[in-house]
């Protein structure tokens, strides 16, 4: 135990605190280096939902991006992130916006999503995508922003499993590629398939002025 | 003459400072630097250098959160964010008073080495036309310097700090000492030759950047990573942390204090001469009075002017130096607008490493004359960077499941051209800051105050921005543009190029600084951040900044042994 988790424990004693705190426990260079960090969804998962809501937000996770020959959102671990930005990153307008489009869906499945078959959960999210079809989040180019807080759930659904899977170790490794970096070739051939690069950083975040 | 502890003391670290320590010290003075803020070594303080996406909270969104509660200006700037957080100003520990009428955002970091950890590094000479500008068309005083003046001091900086570029010729963008330049994208040279043929008057080149494209005086060259703006450690970009302190720190001549914040200056009783530099640590608030022979303020544009305003006393009532009321008037920015085109040509092509520059557009407006059909003066070039898009551009479509995956997979079939014009801003008087007494900080320091709006000559700027755009993505070959209309523009400050308020001219009356930099008032007190611009051309400011401050330093320190700042 370093000094730093040492007086986190002494803190929380002398608090009477009975239950660890989410987080963790970062060694010094963790907490100073951001490279030393293990992956952000690999803290405790918030109890932000309910179990089934859980098992419901996983299911749909599964649905929008399933693994194939490649892993998918779950592999990600991008249902522990929907959770995480819901609980941590949502502000309470957002969280009440989220959680009842969320109720919404499960009261239409007839109040269990997860247990219906994959085929007529699909057939939910996609009723419910087209019933959203003229939301501004589909128009082109529409995604340079930080966060569309009027989408609608099920579009704040997919962008969450879509930031929680190519963001991810998983997806930016396995799915998409690490930019081949240590000299500059500004003319590289690109086969059919080969895929996009991981990203240093998100373009959306040039957005933030524009988005205050 | 008194006892003093320094032959010179530089106040900040930043671009300037780091420089104004390593010519001093280099020259053989014993120099003491101060900064406000704390201490990044380089290297071993690049806290978010090299993290991935999925290490950063919240996978790198923005916290909106605590951008709202302790930095709401600083998180405006493109370069804020987790990995970068430690080097920024907390907003609401160091406010300033933003005029909501007449906004203007001021973009400040809190650590030593400032902003040159934080900078764009795009570096551009600027040329006799930009230094003729003002007598020129008659908007402010004219600069008692020309390009004649300055050009070695460029070429002393640029060989020091490694500028990679093109050599153009260009008479009106004078060429650096280059490094190599980077390299273009297939479609960018298929582009630059489509341009060249139909627009043969505005030629495109590689972006000209302090980032280096092979070794230099021992820094290793870039290696491509992407976001330099969380510091780096291989010294590959040009820092003070990097560059100029290690310089320094060599000499054995400097001594270098963080969270120093400078408070005032005082002067003896003939009021031209500085005697002490009064400090307070920000961490304990013990007051300290440090003494040198000469003082050099580079604590950035508005900092320095706010210390210049503070230090007032009976014989300088209204703020040091400045009999002419000049000080603290005629801030300037650069006001940036971007127009897009989407181009399909080189679509089988893609890079390897993340360049951390772009093509640039020279100015091509009112070069050598003015333009018969401008309505305007001066003129702008364009930042051009290429991008390829890819998922974040593709993922808001309809669909679930393997065919929805599949479309965030490979770049997008198509590049994104952005023209970035950066457009020149006159210097006007009623863009100003000024203490507002009334409020003070958590130090007792009164808030600098601040006022800043565009003029009519900035939006004519703007307007014909978008029509040359138009032209040249049509010459170019995008298949679609979006011309911004200049409805809604980027505030002051939002260039993070403020200079102006202390400017320099030859006459007292009308100007703070003489062409040395030297405060005409105070003989042994030199300002050599952006608060000495006169003007602010159209391109990059921190080269030039570098080279006056490198200039000063030399006649600074011929002057000292003279026996003329005694």
């Amino acid at each position: 135990m370093n000094r730093r988790e040492f007086l986190q424990c002494a803190a929380l004693i002398s608090a009477g605190a009975t239950v660890v705190p989410r987080g963790w426990a970062l060694s010094q260079d963790q907490t100073r280096y951001l490279a030393a960090r293990p992956p952000y969804i690999d803290q405790a998962t918030p109890a932000f939902f309910t179990t089934a809501q859980r098992a419901d937000v996983r299911a749909m996770a599964d649905l929008i991006i399933p693994r194939t020959d490649t892993p998918g959102a779950l592999d990600a671990g991008a249902d522990r992130f929907i959770e995480l930005m819901v609980s941590d990153w949502f502000n309470e307008a957002e969280q009440r916006h989220f959680m009842a489009g969320l109720a919404r869906i499960i009261e239409r499945s007839g109040g269990d999503f997860a247990a219906l078959p994959p085929a007529q959960q699909l057939t939910l999210l996609e009723a419910l995508e087209s019933e959203s079809a003229d939301a501004n989040w589909y128009a082109p180019f529409s995604t340079m922003r930080v966060w569309d807080d009027s989408a609608p759930f099920i579009c704040q659904l997919k962008e969450l499993a879509v930031l929680g899977f190519t963001l991810s170790e998983v997806g930016a490794t396995q799915f998409l590629r690490s930019n081949p970096m240590g000299a500059l070739n500004g003319s590289l051939p690109l086969g059919p398939d080969d895929p996009a690069y991981d990203k240093e950083s998100m373009l959306r975040s040039f957005a933030q002025e524009a988005s205050q | 003459m008194s006892e003093t502890q320094f032959d010179a003391i530089v106040v900040g670290s930043g671009i300037s400072g780091g420089w104004a320590a390593k010519e001093l010290t280099e020259k053989g003075l014993k120099v003491l630097v101060l900064d406000r803020g704390s201490m990044i070594r380089h290297g071993v303080d690049y806290l978010g250098e090299h993290a991935e996406a999925w290490k950063l909270p919240f996978y790198g969104m923005p916290n909106r959160e605590r951008a709202a509660s302790d930095y709401p200006i600083q998180s405006k700037s493109y370069a804020f964010s987790d990995a970068t957080i430690q080097f920024f100003n907390n907003d609401r520990q160091n406010p300033y008073l933003r005029n909501e009428d007449k906004p203007f955002n001021w973009i400040r970091a809190d650590v030593v080495g400032g902003r040159s950890l934080l900078w764009g590094r795009q570096v551009y000479r600027w040329s006799e036309q930009d230094f003729r500008a003002n007598e020129t068309d008659g908007h402010g005083i004219p600069w008692p310097v020309g390009y004649a003046d300055i050009a070695p001091w460029y070429s002393h900086v640029e060989r020091f700090i490694g500028v990679s570029g093109e050599a153009e010729g260009f008479e009106h963008l004078p060429d650096s000492e280059f490094l190599p330049a980077m390299d273009y994208y297939a479609v960018e040279n298929t582009i630059k030759q489509r341009v060249r043929k139909k627009l043969p008057d505005i030629p495109i080149t590689m972006g000209r950047v302090a980032i280096l494209t092979q070794e230099h005086n021992g820094r290793a060259p870039c290696h491509y990573c992407g976001p330099c703006q969380r510091g780096c450690s291989t010294g590959s970009y040009f820092s003070s942390q990097s560059s100029t302190l290690p310089a320094a720190q060599a000499t054995g001549n400097m001594t270098l204090m963080s969270d120093q914040l400078v408070e005032r200056l005082v002067h003896d009783d003939t009021g031209r001469r500085i005697t002490g530099v009064n400090a307070v640590n920000t961490l304990t608030g013990e007051r300290t009075t440090y003494t040198a022979k000469l003082v050099f303020l580079c604590a950035s544009t508005l900092a320095s002017t706010q210390l210049m305003l503070n230090s007032r006393s009976e014989l300088h009532p209204n703020g040091l130096s400045n009999r002419s009321g000049a000080l603290g008037h005629y801030l300037m920015d650069h006001l940036a607008i971007s127009h897009t085109g989407v181009l399909v040509d080189d679509v089988d092509t893609y890079y390897q490493g993340n360049r951390p520059n772009a093509m640039y557009i020279p100015r091509f407006r009112n070069v050598g004359g003015q333009d018969a059909d401008a309505d305007f003066v001066r003129g702008y070039g364009y930042q051009s960077p290429m991008l390829r898009p890819d998922w974040e551009f593709a993922f808001n479509r309809k669909g679930f499941g393997a065919s929805y995956k599949d479309a965030l997979l490979r770049p997008s079939p198509y590049w994104v051209w952005a023209l970035r014009a950066f457009v020149e801003c006159l210097p006007r008087a009623d863009n100003r800051v000024y203490l507002d007494a009334a409020k003070t900080d958590r130090f007792g320091m009164p808030l600098l105050a601040t006022e800043f709006t565009w003029g009519d000559n900035e939006r004519a700027l703007v307007q014909d921005s978008a029509v040359q755009a138009q032209k040249i993505l049509r010459a170019a070959g995008a298949v679609y543009s979006l011309i911004a209309d200049g409805s809604k523009l980027d505030e002051g400050g939002d260039g993070v190029h403020e200079m102006g308020t202390a400017r320099m001219g030859n006459d007292p009356a009308t100007s703070v600084l003489n062409a040395h930099n030297q405060a005409h008032e105070i003989d042994n007190l030199f300002v050599t951040d952006g608060s000495f611009m006169t003007s602010a051309s159209c391109v990059n400011p921190s080269l030039t900044y570098m080279a006056f401050t490198a200039r000063a330093c030399d006649y600074a320190v011929k002057q000292l042994a003279a026996g003329k700042l005694t």
